[in-house]
């Protein structure tokens, strides 16, 4: 278990390093004005794309499930608990 | 219960911080990027009150319900209001700040083409909130 | 035994009662009828919004008191009180005791929001459920403001006994067999909400009395006239009421904790996981509250605190994802009307939280803070999800309650058009806002594009209403007439069930 804390932190690492690089990296730079609809829009439009990728595997997922796991399924069969006083 | 293996709730869980890391550091660039105000912006005084917006130019030029600026400037809106929370915006161009009396808030923007936007009030002010309305008109720069 | 209906007793004897479960109807009565109510003012205000202009409502002012009155109905006096009904019943029998450990404080808990109700009602303010300064202090008319302030008091005193109550049964009067750890998810739900609601209801109640003073003229609190800073309200009114945001969401999970395992045949996933998440769930919550106020002119560093408080929340809300999905895995699910409503709820439940991820991104808040997205986020929370395990656990206690079996058929009918409707009208009310119309407007210019949002808005919420009839025919209809429930196993699920009717009441 240790080794997937382990994994995981070096990946969050690897994600957040670089964005904060890039930040900084930026700078207070003059000159071209930044067009705030550019930024914001572009911001959430990249939002979306992750949110509805997790949205279609998540709600795809408990469709999916929805769909195989009811009991009018041909291959529905009894879970290990039935019949007994879980 | 028991029995399960815990692994795919780890690397479940380890997703969604990743995920959430990923949209606090997006979202922290972002805000850096917009709050940065440039130099030489022109300021424009915004009073809110019930229920209409008047601006003030640098030059002393007073406005009620409209707000004419140029095309290729930077602005900065110092927003207050008089009597109770008003919240100046310009939806067209992403600009947003509440004005709330006894503060001084401020947000900016440079307009890049020609046209008129509607103004609008977004924060509850009573009777004629709806209509608080004023419009944006960008023009050509004179000089 | 719970059979309330089967053995007709005076109605005084229900009033008077202080046993758990009589007050647990009591509580499910009123919160019912006050669903109808607000539900019917909701229907008013997008029948208003249907097309521009003034149709239905005459003018602003009756507006503005409507979805005032609208939003502190069903978060006060529905989705609090109908958690409290289900926590009456069910958490001294998942703990093994006789009632809970205060029965005449339970019973005064009740009693106390009739009134703070009608105060609510009879005054019919209009500075919306968020009552912000100065509006509130120097233009919102009384004394519909001041009898709305002392309403919502009243109700902050309610939920505080009422919280104590439960925390109290849980912890001290659970059967001496039973470990904390093996207290059932739905009664560790009103354990961690209970706890939310004594760490953060005092302080809306300390601002209530400071508004109240405020509005009287003595003190300037929150008066910029006499010195005093709006924001300051702004402040402590979120940090109750963005954990009381959990205080309604966690019952409601818990609710679907029972219902989910019972439907699939299966235990639940993890248990310790359950508890894991509502226990953080309900700490961090106390981090976000600020999120509210990002246009307030709050600095970079007070919105990046409170941007990572608040998409720290989000891992807990996705453990409870991830427990009914493996909950659900390899079972055999049987689709009654209570499984239908916990998994519908479930599936808005995600789509509402990644609409509040979006939210806590700060430079989104220039798109979306008081748009009608806002109305949509959290309406999909309030109802999508609330709302959607409330009415299904309210389905699944039915034949505990009454005796009787509901109708399926019209119970199947009530969630598909409640489901269609909820994402007609919420889903389309985030685009709207994406097109930048303001909340809380009685009138909007004629934008194309918001007509037309507005319009299916307005439908969805039409079927929503048609839904509701359907169901107040069938509750009503079948507590009298429904099919004899069979008590042992009403839904044919097997399994041990925590009934109601376990319970010894003296009446019977």
């Amino acid at each position: 278990m240790k080794g997937i804390v382990g994994l995981f932190l070096i990946l969050a690492v690897m994600v957040i390093v670089p964005a904060v690089e890039y930040a900084f990296a930026a700078g207070d730079e003059p000159g071209e004005y930044l067009d705030r609809r550019v930024i914001i829009w572009n911001l959430f439009f990249r939002m979306m794309t992750i949110a509805f990728v997790v949205g279609a595997v998540v709600s795809g997922t408990m469709i999916w499930q929805v769909w195989r796991f009811r009991e009018s399924h041909p291959k529905a069969k009894p879970t290990p608990y039935e019949g007994t006083d879980w | 219960m028991g029995g399960h293996s815990n692994w795919p709730e780890w690397i479940y869980v380890g997703a969604v911080v990743a995920i959430m890391c990923w949209v606090g550091a997006e979202a922290w660039e972002a805000e850096r990027l917009v709050e940065h105000v440039p130099e030489g912006a022109e300021i424009i005084k915004v009073t809110g009150q019930q229920w209409f917006w008047t601006f003030e130019h640098e030059d002393g030029t007073k406005e009620i319900g409209e707000l004419h600026v140029e095309k290729g400037k930077a602005y900065k809106f110092e927003i207050h209001s008089t009597d109770v929370n008003h919240s100046f915006n310009i939806h067209d161009y992403v600009v947003l700040m509440d004005a709330i009396p006894g503060r001084v808030n401020t947000v900016w923007f440079a307009p890049d083409a020609v046209g008129e936007h509607d103004i609008q009030c977004r924060e509850y002010c009573g009777l004629i909130h709806y209509n608080m309305r004023g419009t944006l008109i960008v023009e050509e720069p004179h000089s | 035994m719970v059979l309330e209906l089967q053995k007709p007793r005076p109605i005084w004897q229900i009033m008077f009662s202080t046993h758990h479960t009589d007050v647990g109807l009591l509580y499910l009565i009123m919160s019912l009828g006050f669903l109808f109510l607000g539900g019917a003012l909701a229907l008013a205000i997008r029948a208003e919004l249907f097309l521009p202009g003034a149709q239905i409502i005459g003018d602003a002012m009756t507006f503005n008191r409507i979805f005032t009155v609208h939003g502190t109905t069903l978060i006060f006096l529905f989705i609090i009180p109908f958690a409290s009904a289900v926590g009456n019943y069910f958490v001294p029998i998942m703990v093994r005791y006789k009632d809970m450990a205060y029965p005449k404080l339970n019973a005064i808990a009740f009693w106390m929001i009739p009134p703070a109700g009608a105060l609510i009602w009879l005054g019919f303010a209009d500075f919306t459920w968020y009552a912000t300064p100065p509006y509130s202090i120097i233009s919102a008319p009384g004394p519909a403001a001041d009898m709305w302030i002392f309403g919502l008091k009243i109700l902050g005193v309610s939920s505080v006994l009422g919280a104590i109550n439960f925390v109290v049964t849980i912890l001290k009067c659970k059967h001496p067999d039973m470990s904390i750890g093996q207290v059932p998810l739905l009664a560790w739900s009103f354990l961690s909400s209970s706890l939310i609601i004594l760490v953060a209801i005092p302080t809306f109640a300390a601002a209530l009395l400071m508004l109240l003073t405020d509005r009287l003229g003595v003190t300037g609190f929150f008066n910029p006239a006499m010195g005093g800073d709006p924001i300051a309200y702004a402040h402590l009114f979120w940090f109750t009421f963005h954990p009381e945001v959990y205080v309604l969401v966690i019952p409601a999970i818990g609710m679907m904790y029972e219902i989910i395992p019972r439907f699939s045949r299966k235990p639940i996933y993890s248990f310790n996981s359950g508890i894991f998440a509502f226990v953080l769930l309900s700490i961090v919550g106390f981090s976000s509250w600020a999120h509210h106020m990002y246009a307030t002119g709050m600095s970079f560093t007070e919105k990046t605190v409170f941007m990572v408080g608040t998409l720290a929340a989000v891992p807990a809300s996705a453990m409870h994802v991830y427990n009914f999905i493996a909950t659900m895995w390899n079972g055999r699910i049987k689709f009654s009307t209570p499984m239908m409503w916990a998994v519908g709820g479930i599936a808005l439940f995600f789509s509402a939280g990644a609409g509040g991820v979006a939210n806590a991104a700060m430079p989104l808040d220039f798109t979306t803070h008081d748009t009608y997205w806002v109305v949509g986020h959290f309406h999909l929370f309030v109802m999508g999800t609330i709302a959607f395990g409330s009415i299904g656990f309210l389905y699944y206690m039915y034949p505990y309650v009454t005796g009787r079996m509901y109708n399926e058929a019209m119970g199947k009918i009530h969630f598909i058009l409640s489901f269609i409707g909820t994402i007609l009208v919420f889903f389309t009310q985030h685009v709207l806002g994406l097109y930048g119309m303001p909340r809380r407007i009685f009138d909007y210019p004629p934008i194309p594009e918001w007509i037309a949002m507005n319009q299916i808005a307005s439908v969805g919420a039409m079927v929503i209403g048609v839904s509701m009839v359907i169901f107040l025919v069938n509750m009503i209809h079948s507590a009298g007439k429904g099919e004899p429930a069979n008590p042992e196993d009403p839904f044919g699920v097997g399994g041990k069930y925590y009934y109601p009717f376990e319970a010894k009441n003296p009446s019977h």
